[in-house]
């Protein structure tokens, strides 16, 4: 089974919440000294891919429409497992949209051909829109199945668990399909090793330009704008129960609970 | 005038509470707005008897569909049916839940018809164009929502960055898509006196489109009150060192008749089930009541319990980000806490 896995490279999420810094003028994120990572979800995703590789002897793909600098979110995935990565390039893909870049990635995936699932994490972990996924099965005419957690598959089909409201579900569906994928403890990411960086940084990655994936990106008036961008003054002052010992805090706090009815 | 569509999947279970919650969503849109008309898409094997609730909860009309065919996983089928409603009834707006099946059908829908979208939404605020004239005499159709074309302009709130940073984002064109995520609105108060319309959508289903089916499905029955009903939640996160430590959250969760969850690492270390987490990719919550033992508070977490009424802090770091939004707070070590706050409430509340 072929997958092809679409990644996008964000700023660490993980940073301290006092970190946290956003320019309100260009509406984004200040970068500062954070590193760029894979955003969350399509690590998990990337980790389900690899999964599949590993028990039915596939190949995983990983693409990315970025600059330069997401070269290195591409070592990751290749030392993670995957067994070739491709960076989108192109001064033209800049100002891409949700819509342009389902198309970026239509026209990648028909360069490369042969695929049997295209997997995008549930939502970036920035703009956390989460369409890319649903876009593209909408532009590829392909089954599309959302949120799920971890995947087998045989030679024409694939079972996909979801986890659903108190459970989960398995659903069926025929190759090649697009499918979003969510965290779950069966798809916690794997740490690269050692071993597997260094040999994923020494293999090329290729860069495919518009030219190269034969798309025409013009520019077209973007169908959403970012108005504002702000981060939530909250202001609580929060009110410390006091006492000699851990055990009185406990009384009084279910005490001042009482007088709040809130318990 | 202007039409504002909600968009509702009632499944076996039932008609889902975000249906409501949508249905108050856009009646406050259409109030801002100062025009409009709530309409509901709402779709399913039983859906019809459903479409009374709706319209006591503040619906103005039901258009129906109901078949056995439509399942959240028949999602081909769904987006076939609502174009049909589209084309009945041309919404200006169109809202969704942001679960799984709003969460894939309402960008997909977005993509087909080529128009703007904007998830995972909290609130809006509706604005007038800066430059628009007053408004004088009638509209013209209704079809006028654009970002810049007049009929005011819909802002949508929404979380972004894991909760640390929130936006206000607008799409542009006649029609716009929104989801919702739960809990963000509260369902208006039942009128049984109101009355609507109830039309039952002509659509011709054709089985085939669906291309993804049901293979098993799995459903654990649960004890006590689920976490998505629970007025009062308890959170124990890293801090609860253990699997084991969590049954004395489950002794305070019976006293107070309430539900225990988790923030991501007692979730991703296996010690509860994924189905506790609460946070960006877990539950979205807003009970009465939220205590958090040994959580520190990181923002994909509070993205999913922010919206408590009261939030009560337990941690042994007195500088844990969580005592920043928390509106009581107790520093110290949950053992010694925790089982004397038990005692004390069995106490009050009596068991």
């Amino acid at each position: 089974m072929h997958i092809v896995v679409c990644l996008k490279q964000i700023i660490d999420p993980e940073i301290a919440p006092g970190e946290f810094q956003i320019d309100p003028v260009r509406k984004e994120q200040i970068r500062g000294k954070h590193a760029l990572v894979i955003s969350t979800f399509d690590e998990n995703a990337l980790e389900v891919a690899v999964q599949v590789k590993e028990k039915t002897d596939g190949k995983v793909t990983a693409l990315t429409i970025a600059g330069e600098e997401a070269v290195e979110a591409l070592h990751t995935a290749l030392a993670l497992g995957a067994d070739e990565a491709i960076l989108l390039s192109d001064p033209a893909f800049s100002d891409a949209d949700s819509f342009a870049k389902t198309r970026i990635l239509a026209a990648a995936l028909q360069k490369l051909g042969q695929f049997d699932a295209v997997l995008c994490g549930r939502q970036a972990g920035d703009v956390e829109l989460g369409v890319t996924g649903p876009f593209l099965a909408e532009e590829l005419g392909l089954p599309c199945i959302a949120l799920v957690a971890n995947i087998e598959s045989d030679s024409d089909r694939a079972h996909l668990r979801r986890p659903v409201e108190n459970g989960y579900e398995i659903l069926e569906a025929p190759l090649p399909f697009v499918a979003t994928v969510t965290n779950d403890e069966s798809n916690v990411p794997r740490l690269p090793t050692v071993r597997a960086i260094r040999k994923a940084v020494r293999t090329p990655v290729p860069v495919w330009t518009a030219e190269e994936i034969g798309i025409d990106v013009e520019p077209e008036a973007a169908k959403i704008e970012l108005q504002e961008l702000f981060v939530p003054k909250r202001e609580v002052r929060c009110e410390f129960v006091e006492g000699e010992s851990g055990q009185e805090k406990g009384e009084n706090l279910a005490l001042r609970l009482r007088e709040l009815t809130l318990i | 005038m202007t039409g504002i569509l909600a968009f509702s999947l009632a499944s076996a279970e039932g008609l889902p509470r975000s249906a409501l919650e949508l249905v108050a969503a856009a009646e406050q849109l259409r109030e801002e707005l100062g025009d409009g008309i709530v309409q509901v898409a709402l779709l399913g094997p039983d859906a019809a008897s459903y479409a009374e609730t709706l319209i006591h909860h503040g619906a103005d009309e039901v258009l129906v569909a109901s078949s056995p065919e439509l399942q959240s996983y028949k999602t081909e089928l769904i987006l076939a049916v609502l174009e049909t409603a589209i084309e009945q009834v041309s919404p200006a707006v169109i809202l969704f839940p942001a679960d799984t099946v709003g969460g894939e059908v309402a960008p997909r829908l977005a993509y087909r018809l080529g128009v703007g979208i904007v998830t995972d939404c909290v609130g809006f605020e509706v604005e007038p164009p800066p430059s628009s004239p007053p408004k004088l005499g009638g509209k013209e159709g209704g079809q006028s929502l654009g970002g810049e074309r007049g009929g005011g302009c819909i802002r949508w709130l929404r979380p972004v960055y894991g909760g640390k940073a929130m936006a206000y984002m607008v799409a542009k064109g006649p029609l716009q898509i929104a989801t919702f995520r739960q809990r963000a609105f509260e369902p208006l108060p039942e009128d049984t006196s109101r009355q609507g319309k109830v039309q039952a959508l002509q659509v011709e289903l054709e089985p085939a489109l669906a291309q993804v089916s049901l293979v098993e499905e799995v459903r654990e029955e649960v004890e006590g009150i689920s976490l998505d009903e629970a007025e009062i939640v308890i959170g124990g996160g890293r801090g609860m060192g253990g699997p084991e430590s969590f049954s004395e959250l489950e002794t305070l969760a019976e006293i107070l008749r309430g539900a225990v969850g988790s923030s991501r690492p007692p979730a991703d270390s296996g010690w509860v089930p994924h189905a506790k987490l609460i946070g960006q990719t877990g539950k979205i919550l807003s009970p009465s009541l939220y205590i958090a033992i040994g959580i520190s508070g990181a923002p994909q977490h509070m993205a999913g319990i922010s919206a408590a009424r009261t939030i009560v802090a337990i941690n042994k770091d007195e500088d844990a980000p969580i005592f920043k939004v928390a509106h009581l707070g107790v520093v110290d070590d949950w053992r010694q806490v925790i089982p004397a706050l038990i005692r004390a409430c069995r106490e009050l509340v009596g068991d």
